[in-house]
């Protein structure tokens, strides 16, 4: 009996001694290299659990569909493309491991995805080291680009957001008392930051300027407020959830701003359908979505949209767009490398980013000497009936903004 | 405004104390830390939301749904739960983080990560009363938390059960001396809780929204609250909520929004330093 | 479920010392081993680095109080070293030792308020506590530009003696045996305490407090003592982590995340032991991003979960828990 009794503890100890040994035969082995000659690797990193999964998990969606497009179409010069897809579970020391093991293990071409900049700057710096090119999908704030990185290309900046958002307002809006609220992130914090300097330099005033913490589970007291500096205009630079919360608590207080603006998280149809009928008459700003394109660009457009809906049984949003334009412009960089009859490598992808110019339903895509895109632009939308309607800039707008809202009392 | 913010503090705040007497009791009774709380709350929301939009039942008629699904993970867990050996604090600490994360990642796989709601048209209305408004919602808060409470502190003043309860609360072994059965005052704990946490879950789905890792916040409020009140305390845990809440209200509008969170926890600080038993407790000698 | 004997066999000692010479050489010469390779290197780096933070919160465990508010003290060290080496331009030779020294400060403070309460009350205390410093990193703009974080953060430090010198930022094979050598001195550390007269006295207050106030153990002491170098390790090791991920914002460094792992490697490997918590990070964290994460890109996560729950439920001491009870 008591032999048995034993058996548990040593078990578990050799199970240690085990795996070290497991681990010196695999690092024996690397020198064996596995070659799918007939294959392009390529990797993508997203947040695929932690707190950014939502908006990971659709970048990888959009990857997935602008990948299996060209797979479908014979490929990159007759070779099929192979995606090594990663998580970085939202945290940056992961994230520097998944690049580390994309670039060093899996020797991928060419890296894609990431949202955030605190998890793109961390592999920017790491796929910079072994001069593979990475086109990350959604990152915005200045910073990253500052730094003289010739294989950070990003399809995404945050100047998309605020230059229609200081136009609309100071252009259209023009409020007399203008609320800022942004999110304790730092995305939000710098949307605020370029926001407050754009309009500084156009007159016009923000009477109040607070932050918050995303999640908050109350937003009731920042609304009386609100309702007490008579505020007409709010924008608020927090997320979906946020946004959710916030509405709701107007309604529920029955305070009625002229207008409220959510540049980020509100211009999607899951925000529009748990919000129903009180997700009227909010602005926020778009890339892209189904039916809001670049112009000339309907036809792409809508293939997108039936791919994807065929794929995932929903329609796409511009997280997805973002993903999907983000792989576009790596296939055809590396498409334009080999029909240079030059080998497929990091420094000639890179050298084909440089050059490239490619019209997608979300931007012209062409980047500039940083490494951002030089077209990338929002418009400025505005819920109608359910429906996301253009309201600015005029020459692409369909429709006229409803300003100022009416009040809940009138809605219901 | 000072009535909005009072009013909405009020009703946000007994609300709050509903999510905080499942843990609470929990703790008092089997010295469980419960971290899956939050999670728990979350998932009975998305059982109410399931039905309300996959069958269309109405609102009122997935309180017992949510309750039952709650009832079930909760006797599960306790029987992890009480496999624990001690020091049965901290491991019941690990154990709830690793099944929060269990469940966390399930609703994720099930629900995928969109933000859900569930929309009761008629909770958006209010009514006027002399002058100051208040919305149906804030009503249900007010009126379920108190009653839900109300009916706990009968069951545990004014019956037999409820004097064993707190026996078990105060000292177990003592309790168990007396003949009471401690285990069996476990269970019950748990199955109280369930049902304190079925109530309060659909009704998340409705003022908050449903996404599965905001379990994480509700837990930190319930064992915020829990404290304040005084652990295993459960008469003060109404006064706690409130203040918390009327606390935090008063910091957003006059110190800004950015400042809210530390506030509870300077609050919880300061009385722990001088009241280590709670608001209400009587300090050791 | 008890699986264990109280009875240590005399050959299990032998293995088990012989297990941990062979653990050590091979992470000594893990780089020859795995030829420089980063991504397995970066990997065990970061499994080095939470094995000192598990230590350094086991330090405090072992004295009977559990803390669920150690960020605060990573945060703390991270900002700290973040910022005089980005602002001040001084060398991390200089800010990592500062970042720990104000991290115990901090310590000092936690201490005055939460130490006079016991097991719940405090674990709770130090939960709430986190907010302190969090919501203050965060507001305050002009010190730590709040929200928006920090990047750029300089590299490990490079050390010169004379003409020769070595780089420890510049190569992930440098940074590795930099933060092995803190992670082994930790140890040591841990290891003379524990077994020394002090160790004893620990374990007096953790098992009966009471009692050894009776014979004349000034627990407050002990327990402040044990919080202090608890805080200031835990800051060096929030400071080393500023500079091997080099991006950092408040809700990163003050999260839930790094006041819960140091907790959890120390349950599974051990919270008494000397190397149990070491151990934990060791093994575990290199087997979720090697394993798990490639196997279920996806779900990886739940497997982690489970892991726990299994671990509390089966080995409630942990991988070397019956060790040290002889």
């Amino acid at each position: 009996m008591e032999k048995i009794k034993k058996y548990p503890k040593n078990l578990l100890f050799w199970l240690f001694i085990c795996l070290w040994i497991i681990l010196l035969l695999v690092t024996l082995l690397l020198p064996v290299e596995t070659c799918f000659a007939a294959v392009i690797k390529i990797g993508e990193i997203n947040p695929l659990s932690g707190r950014f999964a939502k908006q990971g998990i659709e970048i990888h969606q959009g990857i997935e569909v602008a990948v299996a497009e060209a797979n479908a179409a014979g490929g990159i010069g007759g070779m099929q493309i192979q995606v090594v897809s990663r998580d970085d579970q939202s945290r940056p020391d992961v994230a520097i491991s998944r690049a580390e093991e994309l670039c060093s293990w899996e020797k991928v071409l060419a890296i894609t995805g990431g949202y955030v900049d605190s998890l793109v700057g961390p592999i920017a710096a790491v796929t910079q080291k072994y001069k593979i090119p990475y086109v990350a999908s959604a990152s915005l704030q200045k910073e990253l680009t500052q730094h003289k990185n010739p294989y950070l290309f990003r399809v995404s900046k945050l100047q998309g957001f605020v230059e229609p958002l200081c136009g609309i307002l100071t252009e259209q809006l023009k409020p007399l008392r203008l609320a800022v609220l942004y999110a304790a992130t730092p995305g939000s914090t710098e949307l605020a930051g370029e926001l407050e300097k754009c309009l500084k330099k156009q007159g016009l005033k923000i009477r109040m300027l607070e932050k918050f913490r995303p999640g908050t589970p109350d937003f009731t007291p920042l609304i009386a407020k609100l309702a007490r500096m008579k505020i007409d205009v709010i924008v608020s630079g927090g997320f979906t959830p946020d946004h959710i919360l916030f509405v709701r608590q107007l309604k529920e207080n029955r305070v009625t701003p002229k207008a409220y603006i959510g540049p980020f998280g509100i211009a999607y149809e899951s925000f529009i359908q748990a919000l129903g009928k009180d997700a009227d008459y909010l602005y926020s700003t778009c890339a892209w979505n189904p039916g809001i394109t670049l112009p000339g660009t309907e036809e792409a457009s809508a293939s997108f949209v039936n791919h994807f809906e065929k794929r995932f049984n929903q329609p796409p949003n511009t997280t997805n767009m973002h993903g999907y334009t983000s792989a576009k412009a790596l296939i055809v960089a590396m498409q334009n490398v080999l029909n240079k009859q030059l080998p497929l490598n990091g420094e000639n992808i890179r050298h084909a980013l440089t050059l490239l110019d490619l019209v997608m339903p979300m931007e012209h895509l062409h980047f500039d000497a940083q490494g951002d895109p030089e077209d990338y632009r929002h418009v400025v939308v505005q819920i109608q009936k359910g429906k996301l309607v253009v309201v600015y800039p005029p020459d692409r707008a369909s429709g006229h903004a409803i300003y100022p809202m009416p009040s809940w009392e009138q809605r219901n | 405004m000072w009535t909005t913010i009072f009013i909405s503090g009020i009703s946000l705040g007994s609300f709050y104390v509903l999510v905080a007497l499942g843990f609470a009791l929990i703790f008092g009774v089997t010295r469980n830390f419960n971290l899956a709380h939050g999670d728990l709350l979350v998932l009975a929301g998305y059982s109410a939301y399931w039905l309300w939009k996959a069958w269309a039942f109405p609102f009122v008629f997935t309180f017992p749904f949510a309750i039952l699904v709650i009832l079930l993970v909760s006797l599960g867990l306790q029987r992890l739960f009480s496999r624990l050996r001690d020091p049965i604090e901290l491991n019941s600490i690990v154990l709830s983080f690793g099944v929060a994360i269990l469940i966390q990642n399930s609703m994720l796989f099930f629900f995928s990560g969109n933000y859900r709601l569930i929309r009761v048209p008629i909770l958006s209305q209010g009514i006027r009363i002399s002058g100051f408004y208040v919305s149906y919602s804030q009503l249900t808060l007010l009126l379920l938390s108190l009653v839900t409470i109300g009916t706990l502190y009968m069951l545990m003043y004014r019956t037999y059960l409820g004097k064993a309860l707190r026996a078990t609360i105060q000292d177990k072994d003592a309790a168990a001396l007396a003949g009471i059965n401690v285990a069996a005052m476990g269970t019950l704990s748990f199955c109280i809780g369930a049902v304190l946490i079925g109530l309060a879950g659909p009704l998340y789905g409705c003022i908050h929204y449903l996404y599965p890792s905001t379990g994480h916040e509700a837990t930190l409020l319930a064992i915020t609250i829990t404290i304040f009140a005084g652990v295993g305390r459960l008469n003060g845990i109404l006064l706690a909520g409130w203040i918390l809440g009327l606390a935090e209200s008063l910091t957003v509008v006059l110190c800004g929004a950015s400042w809210r969170e530390m506030v509870s926890a300077v609050l919880l600080l300061t009385l722990l330093a001088f009241r280590p038993h709670g608001l209400l407790g009587k300090g050791e000698g | 479920m008890i699986f264990f004997t109280q009875k240590i066999n005399p050959s299990e000692i032998k293995v088990y010392r012989v297990g941990l010479v062979l653990g050590f050489f091979v992470l000594i010469v893990l780089p020859l081993m795995v030829q420089s390779n980063d991504y397995i290197l970066q990997v065990f780096t970061h499994a080095l680095l939470l094995a000192s933070l598990a230590l350094a919160w086991n330090f405090l465990g072992v004295s009977g109080s559990i803390s669920l508010g150690h960020a605060a003290f990573f945060g703390v060290g991270a900002y700290t070293s973040a910022l005089l080496s980005l602002d001040q331009a001084l060398s991390p030779w200089f800010t990592i030792p500062v970042a720990g020294l104000l991290a115990t400060g901090l310590g000092l403070i936690m201490g005055l308020i939460c130490l006079r309460l016991r097991g719940a009350y405090f674990a709770l205390a130090t939960l709430a506590f986190v907010e302190v410093p969090r919501v203050i990193t965060d507001n305050w703009d002009a010190l730590t530009r709040g929200s928006l974080g920090l990047v750029g953060i300089s590299g490990l430090p490079t050390l010169r003696l004379g003409d020769w010198y070595v780089d420890f930022g510049s190569s992930i094979t440098a940074s590795y045996y930099l933060v092995f050598v803190y992670s082994f001195a930790l140890l040591g550390l841990v290891a003379f305490v524990f077994r020394s007269n002090m160790g004893l006295a620990f374990q007096a207050i953790r098992e009966e407090e009471i009692a050894a106030e009776a014979v004349g153990i000034q627990t407050n002491r002990y327990r402040l003592f044990c919080l202090l170098i608890s805080a200031f390790f835990t800051g060096i090791s929030g400071a080393c982590y500023a500079h091997l991920v080099r991006y950092i914002e408040p809700s990163l460094v003050y999260g839930l995340h790094f006041s819960a792992i140091p907790m959890i490697f120390a349950v599974c490997g051990g919270r008494f032991t000397i190397l149990g918590p070491a151990l934990a990070a060791i093994v575990l964290y290199p087997v979720d991003q090697f394993i798990f994460h490639p196997l279920l890109p996806a779900g990886h996560e739940f497997l982690y979960g489970a892991i726990l729950v299994l671990a509390v439920l089966f080995i409630p001491d942990g991988f070397l828990g019956r060790r040290q009870n002889a």
